[in-house]
């Protein structure tokens, strides 16, 4: 359990690099509130591209297509993916 | 005939015109399928299946056994088939060129594309189709050419050609690495190079001077203007020439820049259908895979016309290399074209990915001049040059970009 806590804290932490790059690709500036509940395209202002764009980031990190079974809205669902596939 | 004919620093192996020709009088036997790891060996087939007016097919060095029978079919079999010749005896530079008039209905070479897709299609060549832009003029006698081909490709054998049918010195440079390479042009005193932009481009940082090379010539892929100014700092006492040619067809086309004018003979033999270069029948070599209607094959090249009379046309990409984004297509040579105006870019590779929310999303590897170079420096200066859909949405920073056979990027991933 405390293996997972820490393995999931790990990956928010790398999630949050590639959305502030992904943030950064597109002249938007850093937020310091990502948390596991903020929306994709609400709270980041992401359009597909962006999402395309952190799709194959996070593809590249960790072989998961995040989008492959349909839409994923917040960070926890990214992060869950993620989980999942470990 | 002491003149040396070919110098290879990876093989180690230097041959005079006199040994050449001693090679060439002694051989018993050449082979029908011409597969050889020594450039020399293949070229010294080449010569002896011409003297001898028999027919060579000419296979790349590292295709395996499985690609090889795949090609081949049933005559995979045949490959290591010897044909007995009778040795030519001494023969003086003056026979070559009589033996090459005498044996021009008999003789046809066989060589492969390096197509972007599926297997290499079998395309066969008259002396007539292979050396249509081949000119032996004495002004050329002193001309010493950089190898910057593979020798079984049809530009290699074009090189080849120019270079045998005038005596000149070949030295390789293919498959050399970037210091060796000025060295070699420095200490033979290169005249001609000819070569693709990805070699060239392979040259750079623009910090070295080679002033003995005269003519430089680029083909198989898009020169873009950046790269043509740098070439010209490195080679500034050349003239630079670009070539369209085809392993299809030969070369057929030649400008001072990206805009080739067609000759009035050659109107008759070209004609553009939705913006697709067609050519006819005649200017083709023979294959069993054209696929041609009404004696028009379509070269599968897009281009723009720049005038009607006289005509002339740029190339814009190929037909079939669009990225398909969320339904906005990015010609790839287009981007590189950009990214490669922004300095510290060495060169660069613009490829899709597939993705489940665009289908497919555009992504480039990208060799620098310099780690100062960041991602973020590269799409801040693509922003004011390009649509945002065909910006790269991945830069991946890589030391090389995987070439061809050719030495063409490559587009297969």
């Amino acid at each position: 359990m405390v293996f997972l806590i820490m393995r999931n804290n790990s990956s928010m932490k790398e999630i949050r690099e590639i959305i502030h790059l992904v943030l950064e690709n597109r002249g938007k500036p850093h937020t310091n509130s990502i948390s596991v509940a903020s929306d994709l395209r609400n709270d980041f202002g992401f359009d597909s591209l962006d999402l395309a764009e952190l799709t194959v980031r996070i593809e590249a990190e960790y072989d998961v297509d995040i989008f492959q079974d349909g839409v994923v809205t917040t960070v926890g669902e990214i992060l869950e993916k993620i989980s999942n596939k470990q | 005939m002491n003149k040396l004919f070919y110098k290879d620093t990876i093989a180690g192996l230097e041959v005079s015109y006199e040994q050449l020709f001693t090679d060439l009088a002694n051989e018993t036997s050449y082979k029908l399928y011409c597969k050889f790891d020594s450039y020399y060996n293949v070229f010294k087939e080449i010569i002896l299946s011409i003297l001898h007016g028999q027919e060579i097919i000419l296979l790349d060095a590292d295709f395996s056994n499985d690609e090889t029978r795949k090609l081949l079919g049933d005559d995979f079999l045949k490959t290591g088939v010897t044909r007995i010749i009778e040795p030519l005896g001494k023969i003086k530079f003056c026979d070559v060129h009589e033996r090459i008039e005498a044996n021009k209905d008999s003789w046809k070479i066989t060589l492969f594309t390096s197509g972007t897709t599926g297997l290499p299609k079998k395309i066969s060549h008259t002396i007539d189709s292979i050396s249509r832009f081949v000119k032996k003029e004495d002004k050329r006698k002193d001309n010493i050419w950089g190898f910057a081909y593979n020798p079984t490709h049809m530009a290699g054998l074009q090189v080849f050609f120019q270079a045998f049918i005038n005596q000149n010195t070949i030295i390789r440079l293919f498959g050399v690495e970037r210091t060796a390479t000025f060295e070699l042009i420095d200490k033979y005193r290169i005249t001609n190079i000819s070569a693709t932009p990805t070699f060239y481009r392979f040259l750079l940082p623009a910090d070295h001077v080679c002033a003995s090379v005269q003519n430089l010539t680029s083909g198989g892929e898009k020169f873009d203007e950046k790269t043509m100014q740098l070439m010209q700092q490195i080679f500034m006492n050349s003239k630079i020439r670009n070539v369209y040619a085809s392993t299809e067809a030969g070369t057929l086309f030649a400008s001072q820049d990206d805009v080739f004018t067609l000759k009035p003979e050659m109107l008759r033999l070209v004609k553009i259908v939705d913006s697709e270069l067609y050519l006819h029948r005649s200017m083709m070599g023979e294959s069993k895979s054209f696929k041609l209607t009404d004696d028009w094959y379509a070269t599968g090249d897009l281009i723009a016309v720049q005038t009607e009379t006289p005509f002339s046309f740029k190339f814009i990409s190929r037909k079939t290399g669009m990225i398909n984004t969320g339904g906005y297509k990015v010609n790839p040579a287009e981007v590189e074209e950009t990214i490669r105006l922004c300095n510290g870019v060495k060169d660069v590779h613009v490829y899709e990915k597939k993705n489940s929310l665009l289908g497919s999303i555009v992504c480039c590897d990208l060799i620098r001049l310099d780690d100062c170079l960041t991602e973020k420096k590269v799409r801040e200066f693509l922003q004011s040059k390009l649509q945002e859909y065909k910006i790269p949405r991945m830069i991946t920073f890589v030391e090389s970009i995987a070439t061809t056979r050719t030495g063409k990027i490559s587009r297969i991933r």
